[in-house]
């Protein structure tokens, strides 16, 4: 969508207006800064998420909507876990944090702030399993998604690499 | 300001805005002067046309005014005519009158806060019905906003969910390019309202005219592209007359989208070149002549008997321009139960929206039914016998009303309005029974001559929105025909008449109260009047009109003054009201009751039903 305000409040507001739910949102620049991109996770069947497409695609300052369902794709989202780590606990935070490929970012007295990268599927492990060991505080981004290979999403197009390519050189 | 004689400005506006391209050739006269943002936007409403701008000012939008004002010193005889009404939302409805009646993008110019809020209705309105309008609010200061100023309203917000775009220009250097867009994004594709909020302190910044640009809209200018590329290809094509070749009974089923794109001939040629029966719906009321032999008039809620059984028995529908409207579809698994679906619209996402469909093609109404005759040149299938049975359908159940009744029936009174005017005016309405009634009685020849709030439904709407059809159509008939309910809700617009001399006719049916909704009672609530009975209310609409200039204003109480009263109304040449007190127990039939099919449809004691035995008016629960 085009980088100006207002777009992301038209995009959530159709949500909310069409009584559709929106499990999670991100939204940051792209390589052009005159364009963002909003990933948004949402839920429904396959009239209705049609239906949300083409009424996205009626936002004016919509550049381009791509529905990742069912595309050979990756996803991501991070986590930040204040997780609670004294003197009996600590080896086995950091034994966890390894395993998940995980970072510890702050260390305090009494506690850990982890920080978390991977799927859905990954993130809610890593939660499981630290939760008996008592998790403080979470705070998670939005999923970020991308096509795997030669596909791309940009600027209203999506073009394959090679012709990217062919642009920047 | 009388509106007999046709201004040069009004010339001016016959033809459509220069091309961009155009005057990219030849540099704008004024491009490279400094002037405030107030100039530049009244200088792109000039460019763009614009010879009439309603609105109501105020401290946040002044700056704006006082450029309207400086503009028409400067332009003697080629003026932009500003009409203030009695309230915004008054304005709102101008414009869309405007619009609707000519199809040009009407304007309203408007102060922040509670001017702003005010227009809401009529820009919701102009969405929900397709309306190109453009809106142009003051809004408070940049220091200011979020500060909960004097006269503040958060516009981007609220308008967000209603208009087709809004614009908050906190960019001074943008307010030319962004006008010029907010024109270009209401007329293009489906045509709807766009808002402009423009900070004071923005109006009154210097700029540099550059007299051409717009903002730069990646993502809509692509789609708008694609759609004008939009091209029925030969599969597509062959499909569709398979379609139509395997069936016996086709019909088309025509919506407001062809008035918009300005497709009634393509369709009147598409419809005499295959022999298909045609019904319309409210909005699509003037897309196709009513008095032509193919015409089935209305179908839906209120439709005539003979449309709806047309789409009970048909067993294939074209649905062109329109979208299967919950007033239409009724319950839509029933809706059309024989017919194999087709549907050209401009909107992608109308398609297979609440009624799957056999064919589709996202295109403008005209190049599709232009690109399907193209296609169809050879096509041959009789369905004359098709057509004997629809014009029997016609015969044997036509609209009727009660005859015998010593007390006016709205639908003599139209009918004999229709039998004075033949068709040759332009009808605006408010919404309820009388709404109802008039699109169930008088012709229509011709496009944008048939002005309602259909999706909205908007009490109120009849009378600013006649205003405005009369200022974009000199010298036209036009006629608001009104509601006592829907004429009191905007009844501040009767003096925007006599102050503009501006000659529109009011003919108020007066049934003491909301009719539709005692309709509904009487059905389906035990005729429980809550809220709906004004019988002992104390407004006497013909002193009103006196009180606010009419030299016109008449109210008649007798079956057999009708005709002449409304002879002497409608010739009277400068604005008139005359009050026509009618029975306020009668019923619209027929009526398909709310989430119900065509096959439950209710004809009443005066129209002939070919369903044995009384038809149930339960509603389901849980709907409206």
């Amino acid at each position: 969508m085009e980088n100006e305000f207002g777009v992301l409040s038209r995009v959530a507001g159709l949500f909310s207006a069409r009584a559709f739910n929106i499990e999670s949102l991100t939204v940051a620049e792209t390589l052009d800064p005159t364009v963002s991109r909003i990933t948004l996770v949402t839920r429904g069947d396959d009239r209705v998420v049609e239906q949300i497409e083409k009424q996205l695609k009626k936002l004016i300052g919509v550049i381009h909507v791509s529905d990742f369902t069912g595309t050979a794709h990756v996803e991501r989202e991070m986590a930040l876990i204040k997780v609670r780590a004294d003197e009996t606990t600590r080896a086995e935070v950091m034994n966890i944090v390894d395993i998940f490929r995980g970072k510890v970012i702050d260390v305090g007295p009494k506690s850990f702030i982890v920080e978390v990268t991977g799927d859905e599927e990954k993130i809610a492990a890593f939660i499981d399993l630290l939760r008996p060991l008592g998790i403080l505080e979470i705070v998670r981004t939005g999923k970020v998604a991308m096509h795997r290979g030669a596909r791309l999403m940009f600027s209203g197009n999506e073009e394959s690499v090679q012709q990217k390519e062919e642009q920047l050189a | 300001m009388a509106t007999a004689k046709p201004s040069r400005s009004m010339q001016r506006t016959r033809t459509e805005a220069p091309h961009l391209s155009e005057v990219a050739q030849a540099p704008h006269p004024r491009a490279g002067v400094e002037m405030t943002n107030a100039d530049a936007i009244v200088q792109v409403l000039a460019d763009e046309g614009v010879d009439t701008v309603f609105g109501y000012s105020g401290g946040a939008i002044l700056p704006t005014y006082d450029a309207i004002f400086r503009y028409n010193e400067e332009h003697h005889g080629n003026e932009i005519r500003l009409v203030v009404p009695a309230t915004e939302q008054g304005a709102g409805f101008m414009a869309a009158g405007y619009a609707r009646s000519s199809g040009r993008v009407g304007v309203f110019i408007v102060t922040s806060g509670p001017g702003a809020t005010n227009s809401v209705t009529p820009i919701r309105d102009c969405q929900a019905d397709s309306v190109p309008v453009v809106l142009i609010t003051g809004q408070v200061p940049r220091v200011a906003m979020g500060t909960d100023a004097f006269q503040e309203a958060p516009v981007f917000n609220i308008m967000s969910a209603c208009a087709k775009h809004v614009f908050l220009v906190t960019d001074e250097t943008k307010v030319e390019a962004t006008i010029r867009s907010a024109f270009r994004i209401a007329r293009s594709g489906r045509p709807g309202p766009v808002v402009v909020d423009i900070p004071r302190d923005v109006q009154l910044a210097k700029c540099v005219f550059r007299g051409s640009g717009t903002l730069r809209l990646r993502g809509y200018d692509e789609r708008l592209a694609a759609l004008d590329r939009a091209t029925l290809s030969p599969r597509d094509a062959e499909a569709f007359f398979r379609l139509l070749g395997s069936c016996e009974r086709p019909l088309l089923y025509v919506g407001g989208g062809v008035i918009h794109a300005d497709a009634a001939p393509e369709l009147r040629a598409f419809a005499e070149r295959f022999g298909i029966p045609v019904v319309t719906t409210l909005m699509g009321i003037g897309a196709y002549d009513t008095t032509a032999e193919l015409s089935l008039r209305m179908l839906g809620m209120h439709g005539t008997a003979y449309a709806n059984y047309a789409v009970e028995d048909c067993d294939f529908l074209f649905a062109i321009g329109s979208r299967f409207d919950d007033r239409v579809a009724g319950k839509v698994k029933e809706f059309a139960p024989h017919a194999k679906i087709a549907h050209l619209d401009i909107d992608a996402s109308e398609i297979g929206k609440v009624k799957a469909v056999d064919w589709a093609h996202v295109a403008d109404a005209k190049r599709g039914l232009q690109q399907l005759l193209e296609a169809g040149r050879d096509f041959k299938k009789d369905f004359s016998r098709w057509r004997a049975y629809v014009l029997e359908l016609k015969r044997k159940y036509p609209l009727n009303w009660n005859r015998e009744s010593p007390r006016i029936q709205a639908e003599y009174v139209l009918s004999t309005l229709n039998e004075i005017t033949r068709g040759n005016a332009i009808v605006t309405t408010g919404v309820g029974q009388h709404q109802m009634w008039a699109a169930q009685y008088l012709d229509f020849h011709r496009p944008r001559t048939w002005l309602t709030s259909g999706s909205m439904g908007t009490m109120g709407f009849g009378l600013p929105a006649a205003i405005g059809a009369q200022l974009a159509n000199p010298g036209v008939l036009v006629i608001d025909v009104d509601g006592d309910g829907s004429l009191r809700m905007n009844l501040g617009e009767l003096e925007t008449l006599t102050t503009y001399d501006i000659p529109v006719k009011v003919l108020l049916l007066n049934n003491l109260g909301d009719g539709m909704v005692r309709q509904w009672q009487d059905l389906f609530y035990a005729n429980r009047y809550s809220g709906s009975d004004k019988s002992l209310h104390k407004k006497d609409f013909v002193r009103a009109a006196e009180a606010d200039g009419f030299s016109f204003a008449k109210r008649i109480t007798e079956i057999a003054e009708v005709r002449p009263a409304l002879e002497e109304f409608v010739q009277y040449p400068g604005p008139a009201l005359l009050e026509v007190m009618i029975d306020p127990n009668a019923h619209v039939y027929p009526m398909v009751g709310p989430g119900m099919g065509y096959k439950d449809m209710i004809t009443g004691k005066f129209i002939p039903s070919r369903d044995k035995g009384p038809k149930t008016t339960e509603t389901p629960p849980g709907y409206f």
